[in-house]
C-alpha cells in the first residue's frame, strides 16, 4: 500500500516563497486574501551575533489520525487508503470545526466573495464554485499522473521532498526511517506525515 | 526537533460560538429541568409553557448564530440529516445538531397539550388559529396519552445538548484548556445551574405562586450544590494548567491574571451567588430581591465562563 509523506529540508529552503506560487497557481488559492495552502514563515532566532534566519514551510500534515477529519460533521474531510486527506467542497458546510481542531493551522475558509474574485481573475479556468475551508491536497489530482506535488517540483532548493513511506527503498521513506526527518508536535496524537530535518544542529 | 514556538488564541469561533455554547447549554437544561419537575414534583403547565418556549428560542438563537456563519448555508442539509448519526459518529456537531433538533420537536409535542389549554397562547392571533385546528388537538390528546415518554425523549436530548456542548471544544486536541474530560463535565454542571437559576426567576417574578415554594427551594439547594461543584471543578482545572503543557501554562496566563474571569465569572458569577443562597437555604430571606440577584449572577457568569474558555485556548505552533 502507498503511504504518501513529505520531508521538508530546513538546512536548503532558501524563502523563495516559489512554493507558495506555484501552489497558488495550480489550486487556485485566494491569494487576494493572504491565504494559502502552504506558508513560508521567516523567522529570526537567536540574539546578539547569533542570529540564524529561519524559513519554515507549512502545510496540511495528512494526518494518520486527523482530528479536521472526525470533527467534521458532514463528512466533507475524508481520507484517501494512499493517505491524503482531501476536502469535498460540494458537502462542506463550512463550519470550520476542521479549522480549529487542526494543530498545523492548515485549514483557511473560501468565502463566497474568494469565489468571485477567482471568477474575475482566472476566468473561464476557476475551478472554485463552493465556498469550503480549503487545505492542502498534496497535488492529488498530480500525483495520480505520477507527478510530484507543485511545490515540490517547483523547490530550487530542493528542501522538499515527496515520496511512500510504504516503499523502504524510497529516500523519504529512509529519512523518515533514520529519524533524521521529525514530525511536528507528535505528542497530540494525530500521527503527522510531513516531517523536517533540523537546520539549527548544523548551525551550531 | 528544535522548534520556536509560538503562542496563538484563535479568532475563528469568538463570541457569537460563546452565545452558541451557553444558550444551546440554558435552553436544554431550561427544558429538561421544567419537564423533570412536571413529571416527578408537581405538574405545572405555566412552568412547562414557560420552560419549552423559552428554552426552544435560546436553542433556535443559539443554532441561528451559528447558521449564519457557516459558509455554505445549503451545505446544512447535510447535518439536518437524521442518518448523520450513523454516517459521522465521530463528529459532535453532527450529535448536537441531532441533539438540539430532536428535543425541540419532542419539547413541543410534551408541552402541546398544555399549549391548547393556555389561555395566553390561544390569545395570540395567529397561533390561536393554528391551536384551534382539530388536528392539532388530536395530536394534543396523543401527546398527552404518551407524556412521560414524550418528556423523556426531550429529557434525554436535553442532556445530550447540554453534555454536547463541552465535547464540541474538547474535540480540539491542540488547546489543553479544551481537549480535557473537564470540559463536559464544567459545561454540564453550569447548563443545569444556569437553568435552575432562569427557572427560579421565573417562578418568583413572573409565576409568582405561593404553592411552589418546595420548588423554589428545592432549585435553590440544588442550584448551590451545582455551584460548590462548579468551584471544585474549575479549582482541579487550575491545578490541571499550571504545568504540563505550554498550551494549558498559556491559557492559565491569560485566565487567571483576567480581571473579568476572576472577579466577574468566580467572583461575581459563582462566589456572591453560593453566599447568597447558602443563605437562603440556611436561614432564609425575607425578600426575593437576593434570590433575583443570584440568579441573574449565575446567568451572567454562565456566559463568561463560555465567553473566557473560547478566548483563551492557546495554540502551541513549532514556527
Amino acid at each position: 500500500m502507498t503511504h504518501y509523506a513529505m520531508v521538508i529540508d530546513l538546512n536548503t529552503c532558501v524563502g523563495c516563497n516559489a512554493c507558495m506560487a506555484a501552489c497558488a497557481m495550480e489550486n487556485q488559492t485566494p491569494v487576494w486574501s493572504n491565504r494559502w495552502r502552504t506558508y513560508v514563515h521567516d523567522k529570526e532566532i537567536g540574539t546578539g551575533d547569533s542570529v540564524h534566519r529561519r524559513f519554515f514551510p507549512r502545510l496540511c500534515n495528512h494526518c494518520d489520525n486527523p482530528p479536521c477529519m472526525s470533527v467534521c460533521p458532514t463528512g466533507a474531510t475524508y481520507k484517501l487508503d494512499n493517505g491524503i486527506v482531501l476536502v469535498d467542497d460540494e458537502r462542506c458546510m463550512g463550519c470550520q470545526a476542521c479549522a480549529m481542531a487542526c494543530p498545523y493551522a492548515a485549514r483557511y475558509p473560501i468565502t463566497y466573495s474568494d469565489i468571485d474574485a477567482g471568477e474575475e481573475f482566472y476566468g473561464s479556468d476557476a475551478q472554485r464554485h463552493h465556498p469550503t475551508v480549503d487545505k492542502c491536497s498534496f497535488c492529488a489530482h498530480r500525483v495520480v499522473q505520477g507527478l510530484e506535488p507543485a511545490c515540490v517540483e517547483t523547490c530550487v532548493g530542493n528542501s522538499r521532498m515527496f515520496g511512500d513511506l510504504d516503499d523502504p527503498e524510497d529516500p523519504v521513506a529512509k529519512l523518515v526511517a533514520s529519524g533524521v526527518a521529525r514530525p511536528l508536535l507528535p505528542h497530540i496524537g494525530t500521527g503527522p506525515n510531513v516531517f523536517y530535518i533540523n537546520d539549527l544542529e548544523r548551525r551550531g | 526537533m528544535d522548534v520556536t514556538m509560538n503562542y496563538y488564541t484563535q479568532d475563528i469561533w469568538t463570541w457569537w460560538f460563546a452565545i452558541y455554547l451557553y444558550f444551546g447549554g440554558l435552553g436544554a437544561a431550561t427544558v429538561t429541568v421544567a419537564f423533570l419537575t412536571d413529571m416527578y414534583m408537581k405538574q405545572h403547565k405555566e412552568l412547562v409553557l414557560w420552560g419549552a418556549i423559552s428554552g426552544i428560542i435560546m436553542l433556535s438563537v443559539g443554532s441561528g448564530l451559528l447558521f449564519w456563519h457557516l459558509l455554505d448555508h445549503f451545505a446544512v442539509i447535510h447535518v439536518l440529516n437524521p442518518l448523520v448519526w450513523i454516517l459521522k459518529p465521530d463528529a459532535w456537531i453532527a450529535w448536537g445538531t441531532q441533539f438540539i433538533l430532536w428535543m425541540m420537536i419532542w419539547g413541543v409535542l410534551y408541552a402541546l397539550p398544555y399549549m391548547v389549554e393556555s389561555r395566553f397562547l390561544t390569545g395570540i392571533p395567529l397561533l390561536k388559529t393554528v391551536l384551534g385546528w382539530p388536528i392539532v388537538h388530536k395530536l394534543a390528546a396523543l401527546c398527552q396519552r404518551f407524556h412521560k415518554l414524550l418528556g423523556w425523549l426531550s429529557t434525554v436530548n436535553g442532556i445530550g445538548t447540554a453534555v454536547y456542548t463541552g465535547l464540541v471544544i474538547q474535540s480540539f486536541p491542540a488547546v489543553a484548556l479544551w481537549h480535557n474530560p473537564g470540559v463536559p463535565l464544567l459545561f454540564t454542571v453550569s447548563a443545569f445551574s444556569t437553568a435552575l437559576a432562569f427557572l427560579l426567576l421565573v417562578l418568583t417574578l413572573v409565576i409568582k405562586r405561593e404553592e411552589d415554594h418546595h420548588i423554589r427551594v428545592f432549585y435553590e439547594r440544588t442550584d448551590l450544590m451545582l455551584i460548590a461543584t462548579e468551584l471544585v471543578i474549575l479549582f482541579s482545572f487550575f491545578q490541571y494548567m499550571r504545568a504540563g503543557s505550554e498550551s494549558a501554562f498559556h491559557s492559565a496566563q491569560l485566565l487567571w491574571n483576567d480581571w473579568g474571569w476572576m472577579i466577574g465569572f468566580i467572583g461575581f458569577g459563582l462566589i456572591v451567588p453560593f453566599m447568597l443562597e447558602l443563605k437562603g437555604v440556611l436561614k432564609g430571606w425575607s425578600s426575593h430581591v437576593p434570590i433575583v440577584t443570584a440568579s441573574v449572577l449565575v446567568l451572567v457568569g454562565g456566559y463568561l465562563l463560555r465567553h473566557y474558555f473560547m478566548y483563551t485556548g492557546v495554540y502551541a505552533q513549532p514556527w
